[in-house]
């Protein structure tokens, strides 16, 4: 028998332990009970599943708890579209392509999570024991595309400088945030109109020379002084000069559900992206973009239910700090929960993700101890090292001999200047890379760990719930103990369709996190409607009652008591498939990993360059030269069936390795990712995009539609 | 002899034929009969200069292929016997310490609520309700029925997640609501939503200071603005806390250090608070905008706790002192407390927040506010633009509480009269003062190190920092006995730039009526009154 998982903070304390006695046998309105019940289920189903399993029998899942089973909000789920004012499919998104037969029960809103009942079109994700964990390989293109690259970027820098350089001598009132100015100056024209401090005449002429403002205003009580530019025209030259035209890509405004489809707000730009403004049309189109991977991101069904009941309940707002008066039950049934889905001792749940990295790398390291952080790590993994005061070396991405030779050399050699030994060496890789699609060696990565003993934290803010048999990372998906790793790091915006992260590993360094990481005595804590959606969804993947979704699940579909007040703790207490050996029932799991890798070998059959590992739900297509961004972002949405993709550029890739991004879902349905192949193809021919095979060796757009299930296995 | 020559011919004939085309390419390069004429004639003129170009040459692509890296002196060439020697030797620390009985017992005192919070939660640790003096519920929005309808509403449309950074697909129509109604409410051009309060300053101040920049902070500042300041790496100048005087003088210093030096002109920041999170106090409002203004400096200020807590409908100080929002220049609020949902901003103008669109990091690299989050504060600025009721009851409840702690002998109160957040210290007994350090407390007139964050009479702070934690602890679980929540002020210990004086914190709210305030007050009253009259 597991023992019940040591519960952070109260749950451990013997006089609630008592007070929870106490209150089981009283009432169900208070969620505290249930909390402690539902986490002693969830030990036992898992004790009594894992004996089933050594024993050969077929795990057969036991009711937890018997609850009265009747189905409350999921009858408006059978809506199969939105009430769109004008509704019609011409763009093919709104209805299946095969539309569900009688014995299926279709329960979700297609645009929202797709309707896909194909068994064959599922896969587990999970890594082949004993084969190489694939190094990340940059597929160089041509020579004329690498070639022609540079030469565009060199045209772009040099137009941007002759533009500057007109530019300020034209319309030096476009460029006045860029140049130094004086206070009173700008005051006065501000408030007291042009005509008044300064005489009329001069003016033309501070603005044919606006670099020298001073020579002009330092007559009278105007110093010749001013503000410098907020930000020199030399540190904006990229964002002014080469973002901008690509703005069209970046920061479209959407509304609705960022689900399967997302509903673009239609923009345009009279004067070359300085200004976007709405047109107010709208246009759905098929999201490929969002971080949905699992596909929670919605607005029906049953972790919708939960949040709506937990926002009945519990407001909003959960009023201050974790420390300081803002903590609740349902942040001790989260942590309880996230600690058992990821498999270690205790949580830590931070209201934002990347706060996560930046308020509590501080607390792990400090001056004196090294940290080795895989070179393409997050923001917010370089943000949390900088205001840690530890000193900072970085290998080539995902390279471990790079890693192991720089780890002898760090460690031979002691801090700089005094050699003293360090005090802590803390590897901090990522799970999942988000611009490559390249999963950490892990395998390897503990294999250094036992020679080097350096302490292990992996940000698994892409990969948790997005790879392994049963979603629960990329530990999972090598089939690793999670408690080999020493901390480990999530979001809960990307597969659960929340928002925050956490951080899990040993009871003592979780206790620890919780007094001197930054976020619990200074950042707000998770509000319950945020909290609730983790909860149900997380749940969902465990197994424990799953939201209603797909045929598979028709059976366990989620039942909220119908008392609405224990709907929250009730939302998780229901049949627990566990967690062992066998893989889940989870379609959506397996969806997704069908998906990832079928675009992701559908695009390489086509000829595509792309980068990263098959199982990744995230898959890049390489684009190379400047000018293709924005061509491709166009020609994809302007299709019949527009698709929106995010188009990634220096500074978040190499100059040269420009890319399109596509974040696979588990709401996706084959003849999504149908639509999309075919699109790459036709874009990719105009483009001239596929340089990744030899023509003969590329196999056509319908073959590999036709052939799916044999491409996603390759 | 013929065996060599016959062996050497095709070698020899192959040199030949590649030295010649090796110069038909050259030749076929453009510009390569500029190169060739010049080395000819240099050559001519001088042979030792071909022989010096030549080495130059060398050394340049000698220079350009070195790596750089390695050009640490202080490197140790060890063998691989030698290496794996010292990795055998090497222990690392443990990598998290285990937590003080102190911490501990802290920890476990932090109050769970169970259900809803609000004026009048209920604990999760005893499953009563108690009276609630901690949470951050200024205004009384969280339980608001009104917010919670449509939240639901939107729950309904747009699911929970946004499922994306702003920049790619996580903007939502109601983000930008949102923004346009703060900038509306505050009366600014334009404001940037951040989806946390924490990390909202800490990104703003770096995506503006950059390295060389000079920033001009109070000494009293919050910890998020300690990190953000840390993080930009611009030359920080501190100046007394909330002493307009003193931040006069140091910027006069800067201004004449500059002049010196001969610098160019950089960008300068004042950086302070509203109300200070760590104590309560008041900033004079009209006078820093003044100061800023004659010394041209940009202010950045942080409204956290002041933004819909103070004013007539709660836009803040700007509004408490009438004075213009447009007048500072990067104005930062917290939705989660002010508004009570998640998530901060910063409010300036266009080009200031344009700026932070692509240079806030946390703006940038995280994910959109949940879509429901964002609703339910646009929501709170309504309520709080038709309901300046609401802000007078919160005033009223303050003066109240203020009125009965103030009477109080055993403590001192560092916070403004209006501010909601009251900070309580223990006051310091005579004996308690060293008598070595009660003779140096005679006020210096020394001026204050600006370089450094600690204050001038620093070295005679005398309190003894947890001895005053556990009494302030004791009265905090007195309290609560007595069915009142409160807090102390949780302190980050050796992390923070100065280490604050342990306080308890007690938060208003206008959701309890002034008798019930009163009431409550009494309550922390007695506890203080018993705990502290022990000590003596």
């Amino acid at each position: 028998m597991t023992p019940l998982p040591s519960s952070p903070m109260a749950l451990t304390k013997p006089p609630s332990a008592s007070f929870l006695k106490k209150r089981k046998s009283q009432t169900l309105s208070s969620p505290m009970p249930s909390a402690a019940s539902y986490l002693s289920a969830l030990s036992q189903a898992d004790a009594r599943a894992r004996n089933q399993n050594n024993t050969g029998r077929s795990p057969t899942s036991t009711p937890a708890l018997s609850l009265s089973s009747s189905v409350t909000s999921s009858s408006e789920d059978t809506v199969l579209y939105e009430d769109d004012r004008e509704f019609d499919n011409v763009d093919g998104l709104a209805l299946p392509a095969r539309p569900p037969t009688s014995e299926q029960v279709f329960t979700t809103v297609h645009t929202e999570f797709g309707h896909c009942a194909d068994e064959r079109y599922r896969y587990t994700s999970a890594h082949v024991p004993d084969s190489e964990v694939p190094a990340h390989v940059e597929k160089d293109p041509p020579y004329y595309i690498l070639f022609s690259t540079y030469i565009s970027y060199l045209i772009l820098i040099c137009l941007g400088h002759v533009r500057d350089f007109v530019g300020k001598r034209l319309h030096p009132s476009s460029y006045s945030h860029l140049i130094p100015k004086d206070t009173c100056y700008c005051e006065a024209l501000r408030y007291c109109g042009s005509s008044v401090l300064l005489p009329t005449t001069l003016l033309p002429f501070t603005r044919l020379f606006p670099k020298y403002p001073g020579l002009y205003t330092n007559q009278g009580n105007f110093s010749s002084q001013g503000y410098a530019p907020l930000n020199s025209d030399f540190d904006s030259f990229y964002t002014r000069r080469l973002k901008t035209r690509l703005d069209e890509c970046f920061s479209q405004p959407v509304t609705g559900v960022a689900g399967r489809t997302i509903v673009l707000l239609d923009r345009i730009s009279p004067d070359y992206n300085h200004t976007q403004i709405l047109t107010g049309n709208r246009t759905r189109a098929l999201n490929i973009s969002s971080y949905n991977y699992l596909g929670f991101a919605q607005a029906r069904g049953g972790c919708a239910d939960a949040v709506e009941e937990s926002i009945k309940r519990y407001g909003i707002s959960s009023c201050g700090t974790r420390l300081t008066g803002g903590s609740n039950d349902l942040h001790v049934i989260g942590e309880a929960l996230v600690a058992k889905f990821v498999g270690v001792e205790d949580a830590l749940i931070s209201s934002m993700g990347f706060a996560t990295n930046s308020t509590i790398i501080p607390a792990l390291v400090g001056k004196g101890c090294l940290v080795i952080s895989d070179e393409l790590n997050h923001a917010s993994i370089r943000f949390g090292v900088r205001l840690s005061g530890a000193h900072v070396r970085m290998f080539r991405h995902n390279d471990m001999k790079s890693l192991e030779s720089l780890l002898r050399e760090c460690i031979s050699q002691g801090q700089p200047k005094t050699h003293r030994p360090w005090k802590k060496i803390l590897l901090i890789v990522e799970g999942l890379y988000s611009m490559e699609g390249t999963l950490a060696n892990l395998p390897a990565i503990l294999e250094l760990k036992k020679k080097y003993k350096f302490y292990l934290f992996v940000d698994e803010a892409h990969s948790i719930g997005a790879l392994g048999p049963h979603g629960r990372g990329v530990a999972d998906y090598f089939n690793i103990d999670p408690r080999s790793i020493d901390i480990l790091m999530g979001t809960f915006t990307k597969s659960f369709g929340a928002a925050g992260g956490y951080i899990a590993g040993s009871k003592a360094l979780i206790d620890r996190l919780r007094v001197h990481g930054h976020s619990g005595a200074y950042a707000e804590a998770m509000t319950p409607a945020v909290l609730t959606q983790v909860i149900a969804s997380m749940a969902s993947i465990m197994g424990v009652g799953l939201p209603s979704m797909g045929p598979s699940s028709s059976t366990t579909t989620l039942r909220l008591s119908s008392s609405s007040s224990t709907a929250n703790g009730n939302a998780i207490e229901e049949e627990y498939s566990h967690p062992g050996p066998a893989p889940p029932s989870s379609s959506r799991l397996r969806r997704l990993a069908f998906n990832s890798r079928y675009l992701h070998n559908g695009l390489n059959k086509l000829g595509f360059i792309t980068y990263g590992h098959p199982a990744s739900p995230i898959v890049p297509l390489l684009l190379f030269n400047p000018g293709k961004m924005n061509m491709f972002h166009r020609m994809m949405k302007d299709r019949q069936t527009p698709i929106v993709v995010v188009v990634v550029a220096y500074p978040a890739t190499p100059l040269v390795t420009s890319r399109v991004r596509f974040c696979v879902s588990a709401a996706h349905t084959k003849e999504d990712v149908d639509t999309v192949l075919r699109a790459c193809d036709e874009v990719g021919d105009v483009l001239d995009l596929k340089h990744g095979l030899e023509r003969g060796k590329r196999w056509s757009v319908d073959m590999i539609c036709e052939r799916a299930v044999e491409v996603a296995a390759m | 002899m013929n065996a060599t020559s016959t062996t050497l011919e095709p070698i020899l004939d192959f040199l030949a034929r590649t030295l010649t085309t090796a110069e038909t390419t050259f030749n076929k390069l453009p510009g390569s009969a500029v190169i060739q004429r010049y080395v000819k004639s240099s050559h001519q003129n001088d042979p030792g200069r071909t022989i010096l170009e030549l080495i130059l040459f060398i050394f340049a692509v000698r220079t350009l292929l070195q790596s750089r890296t390695r050009a640490d002196k202080n490197f140790i060439q060890f063998s691989d016997k030698e290496v794996d020697e010292l990795v055998d030797e090497w222990t690392p620390e443990p990598l998290a310490q285990s937590l003080t009985p102190q911490e501990e017992n802290d920890l476990a005192a932090v109050p769970i609520i169970s259900g809803p919070n609000g004026p009048k939660p209920k604990l999760a640790s005893t499953g009563k309700t108690a009276v609630n003096l901690a949470s951050y519920n200024f205004t009384g929005l969280s339980g608001n029925e009104e917010i919670k309808e449509r939240a639901v509403e939107v729950l309904r449309k747009y699911g929970l997640g946004s499922c994306g950074p702003p920049g790619f697909y996580g903007t939502l129509d109601v983000h930008m609501e949102l923004e346009r109604d703060i900038a509306d409410f505050l009366g600014t051009e334009a404001a940037i939503l951040y989806s946390q309060g924490f990390s909202t300053i800490s990104s703003v101040i770096p995506a503006f200071c950059k390295r060389g920049d000079i920033i001009v902070a109070d000494r009293g500042v919050n910890f998020a603005i300690q990190k953000g300041i840390q993080i930009s790496r611009s030359t920080v100048r501190w100046f007394d806390h909330n002493d307009l005087k003193s931040l006069e003088e140091v910027l006069e210093s800067v201004e004449k250090e500059r002049k010196k030096r001969r610098g160019p002109l950089t960008r300068r920041f004042i950086v302070t608070e509203g109300i200070f999170e760590k104590d309560g106090a008041m900033v004079d409002l009209p006078k820093l905008i003044d100061i800023k203004f004659k010394h041209k400096y940009r202010l950045v200020l942080d409204e956290s706790i002041s933004f819909g807590t103070v004013g007539r409908t709660g836009r803040g100080l700007t509004e408490l002192y009438n004075v213009p929002a447009s007048k500072v220049d990067m104005l930062i609020g917290s939705v989660a407390n002010g508004l009570n949902s998640c998530g901060g901003f910063c409010a300036g103008s266009q080009i200031v927040v344009n700026h932070q669109r692509i240079n806030g990091l946390s703006f940038v690299f995280s994910a959109s506010m949940p879509a429901l989050l964002s609703v339910a504060a646009s929501e709170g600025i309504n309520i709080l633009r038709n309901a300046p009721s609401i802000l007078a009851t919160l005033q009223e409840n303050t003066q109240a509480a203020r009125a009965i702690l103030d009477r109080l002998d055993c403590i001192t109160i560092p916070s403004h009269p209006a501010s909601p957040i009251i900070h309580i210290h223990v006051r310091n007994t005579k004996s308690s003062l060293h008598p070595a350090t009660a003779a140096t407390i005679v006020p210096s007139t020394k001026p204050s190190n600006p370089t450094s964050i600690m204050p001038k009479d620093a070295a005679s702070w005398d309190w003894d920092i947890p001895a005053e934690e556990k009494l302030l602890q004791d009265v905090v679980d007195e309290a609560l006995v007595q069915g009142v929540i409160i807090t102390k002020a949780k302190r980050l210990r050796g992390q923070e730039m100065v280490d604050a004086r342990p306080s308890i914190r007690l938060a208003m709210t206008s959701a309890l009526t002034k008798k019930e305030t009163e009431k409550a007050v009494n309550v922390v009253k007695s506890a203080l009154v018993k705990v502290l009259g022990k000590r003596r």
